[in-house]
């Protein structure tokens, strides 16, 4: 199987939480045998690099240095997202399984994907728009919405870390609870659990 | 048998949605285009009353969700109609009977569109350059011009080759961008004469009388009214133009410098000599075109000029300012009268020369005329478009995305 995960944080660049977990996520999942791509941004560190995990990392730059805004900044690097997931996908005889969007930044890369290239895509919930600005309903809060909108209605899959963010799910975006699966982070079983809703992902595609 | 072209157009308006000349543009050369050959799938946003999908004579346009939440702004609501857009148009590609063989996109306006579906299929991507935020703006004084002018640079280096409609503004890009000059073409922008044949040897006197005496000669401006535009240096010429002969100012457009214009023509007593029409429909332009006596672009910034351009081909005599790209439509004293820019005093000589000197403006109408037959026709256009593509086409066959 070769999966690739999009991540707008992902080590040496940690701006939260999730930047640890994907990290632990891609190298697990090589252990496992899976082959493994991590999409994710840095300024600087720009280009592939291998892991002594055997996970490849290709981070890009915004070729858009300027903004008014993270919705602009996001929007703009997803094209660099897209181009360094379309050359895994070429250097790799057109073939990806799968790929793993953590949170809202690379829906729109992941969408384009799946309807140009046919790669299904999990969506992969760390936090929602709705519990990081409580209340706000600016244009601003409501495009972010509306991206996560997207991915809920565009993946394959979906997967939270716990019971609780499922049924916020549930709740605020009426997504039927069975194409969410709960996989926590500190559970035995946490691999498999992923790699079930990978493969799950992956056999959707033909239905 | 060697299989059909097979083009994807990006354009933020197509007819019914006209919002300024990337429009008409796209119609025209998408048509003319389908006629050469080419199969052309045009993707553009979404307008009231407007199919989704709809043929027309050849041309594949497909209507996009183009975000109607509510955007942040403009600029905002631009990047997030492109996310759309990139969606749609990615189904669309990916469901088609032949590839796209090559992805074209007409300014920023459809930039990460174009980009993005460039690199997901591996086929070149041709820019259109309109015009840029640096020259909209003269010079860049904010985040968000600065993230446009950035996006505007990323999107000619993204592309295989960069299309501008004039010499001035491969120059203009080429300085912007800073792009080595033979990645640059010009393939000008056309002009349709065959709306205006129509009119031809119809009695047009009571629509004239609607907007100036039988004795005024009429004066045409058609734009916004800008300070970019230099209605102001018309305004003033009025008074000068007058002094020498009778006529009638009709200015056709809308814009921020609407009030102040007005004003001025009322504190020169003229109100009886200028017309502000605002915005008129398509049918009464044209007809404006041929009961005028001279048409004027007195612009102070102007990448092309089509207002010139469809006064000559409604063979309607023009007088336009010295400047970007009506420097090349107008040979001056061949195709029309070049006046000093920001100069009242060679405006208001321009005018009433053509309006005082009938074998002059006569000879004006006939050299436009043919001049744009020659140059300006959308067929013409359309071959040396074609001729690009294949040009882009094959080179790209002998990289290594091939």
């Amino acid at each position: 199987m070769r999966a690739v995960i999009f991540s707008w944080e992902y080590p040496p660049r940690i701006v939260g939480k999730l930047a640890d977990y994907v990290g632990a996520l891609a190298t697990q999942l090589a252990k496992a045998a899976v082959a493994t791509h991590v999409v994710t941004y840095h300024d600087t560190l720009t280009g592939a690099t291998q892991e002594p995990s055997g996970v490849e990392v290709v981070r890009v730059s915004n070729p858009v240095q300027t903004h008014i805004s993270l919705l602009t900044w996001a929007l703009t690097l997803n094209q660099e997202v897209e181009r360094a997931a379309a050359n895994v996908y070429y250097h790799n005889n057109k073939h990806v399984d799968v790929i793993d969007v953590h949170d809202w930044h690379f829906i729109p890369a992941a969408v384009t994907l799946k309807h140009a290239l046919g790669i299904p895509f999990v969506y992969s919930v760390d936090s929602l728009e709705d519990h990081r600005s409580p209340g706000a309903d600016l244009p601003f809060n409501m495009a972010i919405r509306g991206i996560e909108w997207l991915g809920f209605f565009e993946a394959a899959a979906i997967t939270a870390k716990s019971d609780w963010m499922q049924s916020e799910i549930v709740k605020l975006y009426k997504v039927p609870p069975e194409k969410i699966d709960v996989v926590a982070p500190n559970a035995n079983g946490w691999l498999k659990g992923i790699l079930k809703v990978y493969r799950k992902a992956t056999e959707a595609k033909g239905t | 048998m060697k299989r059909q072209l097979n083009v994807m157009m990006f354009s933020w308006e197509f007819p019914p949605r006209v919002i300024g000349g990337i429009s008409p543009h796209v119609y025209f050369l998408s048509k003319a285009l389908a006629k050469h050959g080419v199969k052309v799938h045009v993707v553009t946003c979404d307008f009231p009353g407007a199919p989704d999908h709809e043929v027309l004579d050849g041309v594949e346009v497909y209507r996009i969700d183009s975000y109607k939440n509510p955007s942040p702004d403009f600029a905002t609501w631009v990047y997030l109609m492109n996310m759309n857009m990139q969606r749609e148009a990615a189904s669309i590609a990916s469901k088609l009977p032949e590839p796209i063989d090559v992805f074209h996109a007409h300014d920023w306006l459809v930039a990460t569109a174009g980009i993005g579906l460039k690199h997901v299929f591996r086929k070149p991507l041709l820019v259109t350059m309109h015009s840029t935020e640096v020259g909209r703006r003269d010079g860049l004084h904010t985040s968000t011009e600065r993230m446009i002018h950035e996006t505007e640079a990323w999107l000619t280096y993204e592309a295989w080759r960069v299309i501008c409609c004039s010499d001035y503004m491969v120059s203009h890009v080429k300085w912007a961008f800073g792009l080595p000059a033979d990645k640059l073409s010009m393939v000008p922008n056309g002009v349709n004469p065959h709306i205006y044949d129509g009119l031809e040897g119809q009695d047009l006197a009571a629509f004239r009388l609607q907007y100036a005496l039988p004795t005024e000669k009429i004066v045409l401006y058609v734009g916004r009214l800008v300070y970019e535009k230099g209605i102001h240096i018309l305004i003033n010429a009025v008074p000068k133009v007058l002094a020498k002969t009778d006529a009638k100012f009709v200015i056709v457009g809308s814009g921020y410098m609407k009030d102040q214009l007005s004003n001025i023509v009322k504190s020169m007593g003229l109100e009886h000599k200028v017309l502000f029409t605002g915005f008129v429909d398509d049918d009464s332009l044209a007809k404006l075109h041929k009961v005028s006596d001279v048409s004027v672009v007195p612009s102070l910034f102007e990448p092309f000029g089509i207002v010139a351009l469809e006064a000559m081909a409604a063979k309607c005599p023009v007088v336009v300012s010295d400047t970007g790209g009506l420097s090349e439509i107008v040979d001056h004293d061949v195709t029309g009268v070049k006046a000093y820019p920001n100069n009242t005093d060679s405006l208001a000589w321009g005018i009433t020369k053509v309006l005082t000197d009938d074998s002059y403006a006569k000879a004006l109408r006939v050299n436009a005329y043919r001049k744009i037959l020659e140059k300006y026709d959308w067929d013409k256009i359309a071959q040396q478009t074609r001729l690009m593509y294949e040009r882009v086409l094959g080179e790209y066959s002998k990289s290594f995305w091939a």
